[in-house]
């Protein structure tokens, strides 16, 4: 398990990707015909080498947004990203060619990562095994399942072996071998290195991070609580305090 | 250079995937013509119109079932793909190469439409100048691909861009069709005082049409007006694709980046 990673390198580890005061608002394209939402309001973030980061908030709550400006697939209103890996990007809708086969859609993908055939083929093939989905390579996207897609979805980030890995609800529809394999996965790659980020409403392993990032107000709160305890018996100590301040006020 | 071979390829390879695009293909100009050709033979006989009611009508309605149809298709290609080529443009392709393999896609769509068309065509009038007659309908689909791509960019739905489309071609096939013989002009700077008709998409390429179906000859004023059209939606193709991306305007020029 690498999850001892962060703790090992602490703030002194390596930078691999930092937003600083990011803000965000949606307006609407034509003035009135709209509401304007605000939902990143100076948030900052840092990741580290090597270190597995659990991001979670509210539905809205601006996770998927502040990690499209990450990848940089958004312009934010304000502040900056800075960063010179190489980044992995799994969105939380798939975004791929339809009616393209899945051999199709790694083709096209190895191409604007720059990387050679055999390359290409070599980690399809060993990402196929991994996540189990060697036998419909050449599907087209639109003929496989939801589970099958959105294991292309996450190959697709992890083609070209990147140093940063920014997962947005990567395991929707996985079966739970799958899921089991995901995190072995995520293992692996902690191990040699990557940053992974990991964005869900609902983390329901708290174990398996190293650091747990709140969004919340526009803002990014880290989690405390001991390494290692349970997301549930972090939810059960919260609840506990609220009920506490709860019975105090009244 | 291979980015380019890889992504046209496998752009031309989604097309042919999209069993109803190809049925509207075939399908659709055959019906168009014809309906055309009936629904404009029982006109009068005006000598503006140049030829007889019918073959006007066949005339009109061939350019027309090209042009929307590559509109359609260049507006649907932009507006499905508009997702995937965002992620794989983060990836690292260019959205240069990637609008320039999607602009070639559209080059083959519009001689597949100007083939069937033509074909169709072919076989109820007697075209004085087939091949000029067919390369003049590909040139009038690549000015509608161009206009749907434009569309599709700047207006992101499925809905909303087709009913653009849909009003821009109608009007436009009205106009430039020369059954409504209108007289209304506008002064404009640089070109002085023109005729309204003169301005829509299809007029150039509806008389260059005209002109090598009945004469067989290449109405040469009516080249360069069309030239400039595809030269000037290709301009603004390549700006929308930039500005609406986030890659901006400069980002599409040859040899620069963000």
């Amino acid at each position: 398990m690498s999850k001892s990673i962060k703790s090992q390198t602490g703030s002194e580890g390596k930078i691999v990707l930092q937003g600083k005061n990011l803000e965000k608002t949606y307006k609407p394209p034509v003035p009135f015909a709209g509401r304007r939402v605000t939902v990143l309001t100076g948030a900052d973030i840092t990741l580290y080498q090597g270190e597995i980061v659990g991001i979670v908030g509210e539905n809205g709550s601006g996770k998927s947004t502040l990690m499209k400006i990450l990848v940089g697939a958004l312009q934010p209103d304000g502040g900056n990203v800075t960063d010179d890996v190489r980044i992995g990007w799994c969105p939380q809708e798939t975004r791929l060619y339809d009616r393209l086969t899945v051999e199709e859609t790694f083709e096209l993908f190895a191409e604007a990562y720059d990387m050679s055939n055999e390359y290409m083929q070599k980690r399809r093939e060993a990402l196929a095994e991994k996540l189990d989905f060697k036998r419909f390579l050449d599907y087209r996207i639109d003929h496989l399942s939801g589970g099958n897609r959105q294991k292309v979805n996450l190959s697709v980030a992890l083609l070209h072996e990147p140093e940063v890995l920014l997962l947005d609800e990567p395991y929707t529809g996985f079966d739970w071998e799958t899921y089991l394999a995901f995190w072995n996965l995520t293992d692996t790659l902690v191990d040699k290195g990557t940053t992974i980020a990991i964005i869900s409403h609902l983390i329901s392993e708290r174990e398996r991070f190293d650091r747990i990032l709140e969004l919340k107000n526009g803002q990014l709160h880290e989690q405390e609580g001991p390494p290692g305890e349970p997301r549930s018996a972090a939810h059960r100590e919260e609840e506990k305090n609220e009920e506490e301040n709860g019975s105090t006020e009244n | 250079m291979r980015k380019f071979f890889i992504g046209t390829r496998l752009r031309v390879v989604e097309l042919t995937r999209q069993p109803l695009t190809l049925g509207m293909l075939i399908l659709l100009p055959p019906a168009v013509i014809e309906m055309y050709g009936i629904a404009v033979a029982s006109f009068p006989q005006l000598p503006s119109l140049g030829a007889d009611p019918a073959t006007v009508g066949r005339i009109t309605g061939t350019l027309f079932s090209v042009a929307f149809l590559a509109g359609l298709i260049g507006l649907f290609q932009v507006i499905s793909a508009r997702n995937g080529d965002e992620r794989v443009a983060i990836a690292g392709f260019s959205r240069r190469i990637m609008l320039t393999s999607r602009l070639i896609t559209m080059v083959v769509v519009s001689l597949a439409g100007a083939v069937v068309a033509f074909l169709v065509f072919n076989f109820r009038v007697t075209v004085a100048n087939p091949l000029m007659a067919f390369w003049i309908l590909t040139l009038a689909g690549l000015v509608y691909g161009l206009l749907g791509v434009i569309i599709g960019t700047l207006i992101p739905q499925p809905l909303e861009g087709s009913i653009v489309l849909v009003f821009m071609a109608d009007l436009d096939n009205a106009l430039s069709s020369g059954l409504f013989p209108l007289t209304a002009s506008i002064s404009l700077p640089v070109m002085g005082e023109i005729a309204v008709t003169d301005l829509v998409p299809l007029y150039h390429p509806h008389e260059l049409f005209v002109s090598a179906v009945l004469q067989g000859e290449l109405a040469a004023e009516h080249l360069l007006p069309v030239l400039g059209w595809i030269g000037g939606l290709l301009l603004v193709a390549f700006l929308a694709y930039g500005q609406s991306t986030g890659e901006g305007w400069i980002g599409m020029v040859p040899g620069w980046s963000k």
